[in-house]
């Protein structure tokens, strides 16, 4: 049998948060907008950067499962999270992260499909170039969703 | 947890000294953006392990922000040594983890690691400010024990894990209650109570306004 200890300590953070001065929620929650908002140019610019990488990778893969390949394109898709939110194009962090769960199913169960990982390069690119209406950004979801749902376990997405 | 963004409650993170790791420089900006947005002005940038580790062990950190550093999953790491190795009062710091995808097999690293809870990315600055004054929230037991060392990751009193023993003293049972039992394990409705109260006391203006 395992022995715990348990402890309650004192937050110093908990204390600092009621100090004094300090800014209203409203003023602080705007003020970090803004600040975001000037890496707006940034993010738009590393999104395309990360997505000729991926490109490049996909287009040097062949048609069997490579280790390597798959594992690449993971690091590439994975550091793209979270900038489509800042430059207005959320759907494409959405895009981004149904593709890490294809790339990890893939990685869990040593298979590939191209087919799968290339609809989502595609819908990658869709989504941070054009201003799809927000069904059809919906719909492009959605599909990518499923496409990677479908390699969740070993067997499926065959035939 | 329901922060309302256009509260006029104040906080403070002015004093605070708050250590954020991300390997990617956007990823660095984006927290910077948000945090000194929220009035932090003490920050320590590290992108990678080895500078988070200095920053530990030569400052006392109020609020680590810590990415999960993919696809290494080393952030888990830097948290679990936070927790075991870098000593009072640094390993009872809130550490917020940040992920943008999280591995299968990553899943049990990230529940063990020791962090007061794990945000997903993109994250709007409301979500951060909610996740660091929930952090901050006194009371939470802090737990050692061989197998995992952090903050008690059962913040409801509704009995062991689903499935599971009870291991802990008022554990009172192993076995699942009666359907119509109340008592040990909270209902429904006393959950969504206490959620409705814990959003009230975040809301309350008196407790964050020092003003």
């Amino acid at each position: 049998m395992t022995t715990a200890r348990f402890t309650v300590p004192k937050q110093r953070l908990a204390q600092l948060l009621k100090t004094p001065g300090g800014l209203p929620v409203a003023e602080a929650i705007a003020a970090a907008q803004g600040n975001l908002a000037q890496l707006k140019p940034l993010c738009i610019g590393e999104l395309d950067r990360l997505l000729a990488t991926a490109e490049k990778i996909f287009a040097a893969l062949g048609s069997a499962y490579d280790e390597d390949g798959v594992g690449a394109l993971y690091e590439t898709a994975v550091r793209g999270i979270g900038l489509g939110d800042v430059c207005g194009a959320g759907s494409v962090d959405i895009a981004l992260h149904s593709l890490c769960d294809l790339l990890d199913h893939l990685q869990t169960h040593h298979r590939y499909d191209p087919e799968a990982v290339g609809v989502h390069l595609r819908a990658w690119k869709l989504l941070i170039s054009t201003e799809l209406p927000p069904e059809g950004a919906q719909a492009v979801l959605a599909g990518l969703n499923k496409v990677s749902a479908l390699y969740s376990s070993p067997k499926a997405g065959e035939g | 947890m329901g922060l309302d963004p256009t509260s006029r409650a104040r906080f403070n993170l002015k004093d605070a000294s708050v250590l954020l790791l991300d390997a990617t420089p956007l990823g660095m900006s984006i927290l910077v953006q948000i945090v000194t947005g929220l009035g932090a002005k003490t920050l320590h940038r590290c992108n990678d392990l080895e500078t988070a580790q200095t920053a530990v062990e030569g400052n006392q950190i109020d609020l680590a922000i810590v990415d999960s550093l993919p696809p290494s999953g080393e952030g888990y790491d830097f948290v679990q040594w936070m927790r075991r190795e870098a000593g009072e009062p640094n390993c009872y710091t809130p550490v917020l983890m940040t992920t943008s995808h999280t591995p299968r097999s990553q899943i049990s690293r990230a529940r063990d690691c020791g962090a007061n809870i794990i945000i997903k990315k993109p994250f709007p600055p409301i979500t951060v400010l909610e996740r660091i004054i929930w952090s901050s929230k006194e009371g939470r037991k802090f737990l050692f024990s061989e197998t995992y060392v952090g903050p008690d990751r059962r913040f409801r009193n509704i009995g062991p894990p689903k499935g599971g023993k009870g291991r802990r003293r008022e554990d009172f049972t192993a076995t699942p209650l009666p359907q119509n039992h109340v008592g040990l394990a909270d209902t429904v409705d006393q959950l969504a109570a206490r959620a409705r109260a814990e959003t009230a006391e975040i809301d309350d203006a008196p407790e964050l306004d020092g003003d």
